[in-house]
């Protein structure tokens, strides 16, 4: 696993992250936003159910950010 | 067999999205720009989609082939042993080295490796083609879990945000 950033940051001023790197391509990222935040802000499960699951999906692919 | 009862009169990939109409719509959007948009090749796109496809041995997702994404039945035919052939081009195999190890070695994939795609697509390209490869990826993981049967189509047109997810 890589040790620094590959994706710079998009946006100036700000740090490398994920927000960062996915503003290099707006379009995608305003679609990801919005169905991320749907699925976090609407629907069937209630949220200590989706934060178990996304930590429990970041422990399963060993993904410490 | 599927275990999913969706929408009548979808594709079973669509009808089980379908449960959920909000995120379905939102899905679409957002699978359908990375190939609306024309933010890389349609044939790289779908060359990626279908080894990602063949990674998780998901017959659902390779059932589904565009024709008019400019991929040949011989690199279809050659695509399980793509590092081997020479029917891809240089940057066809920067895209699906990245391709390969995504969907089970994602912590394999070296700086070198990133730097090369960089050098072939530039920044926000790569950013495309990442976000790309992980679609198809979660596309196979959803077929997957939900049970989706294959239902063998030919799409003339890749994706789009405007009309069915087969």
């Amino acid at each position: 696993m890589s040790t620094k950033p590959r994706v710079s940051s998009a946006i100036p001023g700000e740090a490398p992250s994920f927000g960062t790197a996915l503003a290099h391509q707006p379009g995608l990222a305003g679609a990801f936003g919005m169905l991320y935040g749907t699925f976090w802000s609407k629907g069937a499960l209630d949220h200590r159910t989706k934060e178990v699951t996304r930590m429990r999906n970041a422990r399963v692919t060993d993904c410490g950010y | 067999m599927t275990w999913l009862k969706g929408a009548e009169g979808r594709a079973p990939f669509d009808a089980a999205l379908g449960l959920r109409p909000e995120l379905r719509e939102l899905y679409a959007a957002f699978y359908g720009k990375l190939w609306d948009d024309d933010l890389l090749p349609a044939s790289l796109l779908e060359l990626c989609r279908l080894r990602v496809a063949q990674l998780h041995d998901c017959e659902s997702e390779l059932a589904v082939r565009h024709t008019e994404a400019g991929v040949s039945d011989e690199q279809v035919a050659a695509l399980a042993d793509w590092p081997g052939s020479d029917l891809f081009s240089e940057q066809e195999r920067a895209a699906l080295t990245l391709a390969e190890k995504m969907p089970w070695q994602h912590h394999d994939l070296t700086d070198e490796e990133y730097a090369e795609l960089n050098g072939h697509f530039g920044e926000s390209g790569v950013v495309a083609l990442t976000i790309g490869v992980a679609l198809f990826d979660a596309n196979c993981r959803l077929r997957l879990a939900f049970g989706t049967e294959p239902a063998p189509v030919e799409a003339p047109a890749p994706a789009s945000s405007e009309g069915p997810i087969y």
